[in-house]
Parts: structure tokens; sequence; C-alpha cells
């Protein structure tokens, strides 16, 4: 197990986002989390390299193991954390910068700054998103002039170059077309050989595709955790079939 | 308030017991005619063939289409994907009947042999297992199907008798052997008819209950060592 979850409750000042979640997540998988909107999944999702932490009344109970290590304990190191625990978010953000830039940003932040060696990390982190042999002649271009696909690419790309073990990927591909999306799939299941990836997401097609294990969450709670194939063919809990089955959601 | 792809499945669900109904019909005809070695009733069976194998591919049109425009899940695509075999062991059961009618057609022109009651008694054991398959079906009754599944056995032991009666029969009078392979032909195609019946169970339960349990997987991963 890379992740563990024990008791896990979080509060927003008054309101119980996530209520006694008891989660495991393995290595080299893809994990789908899903459920209605507001159910708790993208504050799940934030809890495992606490960026919930720069929300105001946050409190958290219960444990987080990353690695065997309890990351919400006080000598947990949040920079190293957040370097192991990278995250996509659902809109690409790539940085108002050169395409070379935006990789070798988090490389920068590591203070590596021998110019061939930030090379060598932009070049092998675009060809793990398959991408490097579109942009190696325009590296110099601003990356806001990528189409969006390319540009969550290269987002990921930015992940991968401080050589994270976890990927956080919450709806990467909802602001993508069919075409981009499969694309983006595709490139998750490649990633999975190397990272361990946890994908938020409301295309259930999606979850289908991709997921190794589909967690189910409502109102707060995980309601059912599995493989895909159990989840999407017999769910044993009737709001997972409500929900993955278009009946309520 | 049931939504639009619900009162799709049970649309689904009430053409496929339309199919059922026409396939029973179908068989207990052909028994008659064998009964009565009537040859109308004989010709009527090639014609509810006609609109079963029309009817089979209209419900596995409408399964395709559903599948593909609700990407079910679930109990939903077990269902689906239940009654794409069960249409298909419909037919195959329509066939078995107009078999059955053809031997009809061949027995009116032959001497008649000693009476064979133990056909009657497999007629009536395999009309009773799809009447049960079906009604299990329809109500998603995993242990009711399970019941019919065990009864294979006893048809298959009763299809074997037959052939031994026959057999004697062929050997005291050698020139009724054409009317005797006749019946042993009846009695292969209601064993069919049975084993199509437990088809339809074993899918009645995967749908249910997600069991797998054709072929005896579940025993022999029981047996398995670890």
């Amino acid at each position: 197990m890379i992740i563990k979850t024990r008791n896990l409750n979080l509060f927003y000042d008054k309101f119980q986002a996530l209520k006694n979640v008891n989660l495991e997540i393995k290595e080299n998988l893809i994990t789908a989390l899903i459920g209605p909107s507001g159910c708790g999944k993208s504050t799940l999702l934030r809890v495992f390299n606490r960026m919930n932490d720069l929300i105001p009344k946050v409190k958290i109970t219960g444990s987080i193991i990353v690695d065997n290590e309890d990351i919400y304990s006080p000598l947990c190191d949040l920079i190293f954390l957040r370097k192991k625990v990278g995250m996509v978010f659902q809109r690409p953000n790539a940085f108002p910068l050169s395409i070379f830039d935006n990789v070798a940003y988090g490389p920068r932040v590591w203070n590596i700054t021998n110019r061939k060696v930030l090379e060598e990390i932009v070049e092998r982190s675009l060809r793990a998103v398959a991408m490097f042999d579109e942009v190696k002649d325009i590296l110099k271009k601003s990356a806001l002039s990528l189409t969006p696909e390319r540009q969550q690419r290269l987002c990921i790309a930015r992940l991968l170059a401080v050589e994270p073990e976890i990927l956080l990927m919450d709806e990467p591909c909802s602001a993508l077309d069919p075409i981009a999306t499969t694309r983006i799939e595709e490139l998750l299941i490649e990633l999975k050989k190397n990272y361990t990836i946890i994908i938020v997401t409301h295309n259930m097609q999606q979850a289908a595709r991709i997921a190794d294990d589909v967690g189910f969450m409502l109102l707060g709670e995980l309601i059912e955790f599995d493989k895909a194939k159990i989840i999407f063919t017999n769910p044993s809990d009737e709001r997972t079939f409500n929900y993955i089955s278009g009946r309520f959601g | 308030m049931a939504s639009y792809f619900d009162e799709e499945l049970k649309s689904l669900k009430n053409e496929v017991l339309t199919m059922a109904t026409m396939v029973e019909d179908s068989i207990s005809k052909s028994l008659e005619a064998l009964k009565k070695r009537d040859l109308k009733i004989a010709h009527e069976i090639k014609e509810i063939d006609k609109r079963i194998d029309k009817m089979e591919i209209a419900i596995e049109e409408r399964c395709i289409e559903l599948i593909a425009r609700h990407q079910p899940v679930g109990s939903d695509l077990r269902f689906l994907i239940g009654a794409i075999k069960m249409n298909n062991d419909l037919e195959r059961m329509g066939d078995h009947a107009v078999n059955i009618a053809d031997c009809v057609k061949f027995l009116v022109e032959q001497p008649r042999i000693k009476p064979i009651s133990n056909i009657w008694t497999m007629a009536k054991i395999v009309n009773e297992m799809l009447k049960e398959s079906v009604d299990s079906f329809i109500a998603n009754d995993a242990v009711r199907a399970q019941k019919v599944c065990e009864r294979d056995s006893a048809v298959d032991e009763m299809r074997n008798e037959v052939i031994r009666i026959m057999l004697t029969y062929m050997l005291e009078e050698p020139e009724k052997i054409g009317s005797a392979i006749q019946y042993f032909l009846v009695a292969k195609n209601l064993e069919r008819i049975a084993d199509l019946s437990t088809n339809i169970c074993e899918d009645t339960i995967y749908i249910s209950q997600a069991r797998i349990i054709k072929h005896h997987i579940e025993e022999e991963k029981k047996n398995k060592p670890v």
C-alpha cells in the first residue's frame, strides 16, 4: 500500500466533508474516485498532498500514511511531500513561460541550475508524456500557445520533472475534447508503470476504461471501494449501482 | 419514478417473454403433432419458427442498441448480456421443435411402433423445465433457476433410457428401424431443449447474483489446491 487512511475525518469549519474514510491505495495502479458533485472526492484527493492546508478553518482527524509516513505528523516535510505527491488540475494551468521553463520550473526550485542537466530533465519529462518530438523545435515558445491537450500534457511533464511517486489528477480531461481525452487516458495507462495514479472523474466511462480500483463516495463517505471490474459489473452497494447506472447523481 | 432506461428494460423483458411463450407453444405443438401423428400441426411449427426467427433478430438488435446508447453497468449490463444469450437459446429451442415436427413427417409414412411412455414423461419434464427457466428469468429468481439446473441430469438419463428401448425395438423388429431412429431423434431434441433451459437458468443466476456456475466452474474453484 502506498497510501492508507484510517478513520479520516475532515471538517471545513463546522461542515464535515469527509466521514470516517478508510482507504488503501496500491502502488502502480490507477485508482479512480467517483461520486456526485460535493461528495468529497476532490477534498480526499487534496488530503494526500495536504493541499487542504491552504484552506482556512480546515480540521483533520485520523491518520493518512503515504509511503509509510504519517503526512500529518509535525515531522513531515511538506516540500518533500509535494515533490513526492504531485497534482494535475481540471484546467491545464501552464505557467506564462516558455515550454522549456515550465518543465524546468520544479527542478530549478530544487536548485538544479546546470543547463545540461536541466535539458536532460526537460527532454526526459516531455518524452514521458509523448510530447518531446512535437515540441523539440519550439521549446522557447510560450506554453500558452499550445492546444489545451498539449498544455495538460505539459502540466503532467512539469510534475514528472521533479520525480514524484504519486500523481493526483482532479478531472484532468474535463476541459478536453473526446480525442484529446482518449490520448490523455492512454498516457495515464502508460504512466502507471512507473507511478501510482489517483484520478477524480465525473466521467463514469473514463473510470471504467482506465481504472484498476474505484472508490465511490457519497456525502463525504467512501461507500464502496473495489476493483473496477467488480464496481462496474457487480457493485455490492445499491447506492453505487444507482450512481454508476445514472439513476441518481 | 422509473427512468426511461428502466422502461426500455421492462419492455425488452416483455419481448423476451413473448418470444419464450411462442417457443413453448411451438414445442408443445410439435409434441402434440407427434402424439397425434398430425401433419397439419407439424406444418404450423414451421410458420411459428419463422416468427421466432424474426423476433430473435429484433431482440438482438434492441439489446445492441441499448448497450450502445446507455452503456449499462452492474445488473443492467448483466441483464442485457443474459437477454442476448437467452434470446439465442430460445431461438435454438424453436429449431428443435422444427426438428421434432420433421420427425412427425417421416413417422406418418412408417409403420407404428410400440408406445414409448418414457418419451412422454421426458417431454413433460422438459416442458416444465422450459417454463420454469423462463419464469425464473422473468422473476430474477436464482433459487428457482438453480432447481431447474438440477433436473438436467435426470433428462439425460431418460434420453439414454429411450435409446436403450429403441435399440431393443430395432433388434426385435428391424423393419421398424426407421421409426425407432425418429423417436431416438425426438429424445435427442428434447434433451437439447432441457440443456438450453439449463443455460437460461445459468444466465439467470449470473444476472441475479453475478455468479458463473456453468461447466461446474464453482466446484472446480473449490477443489483447486491453494
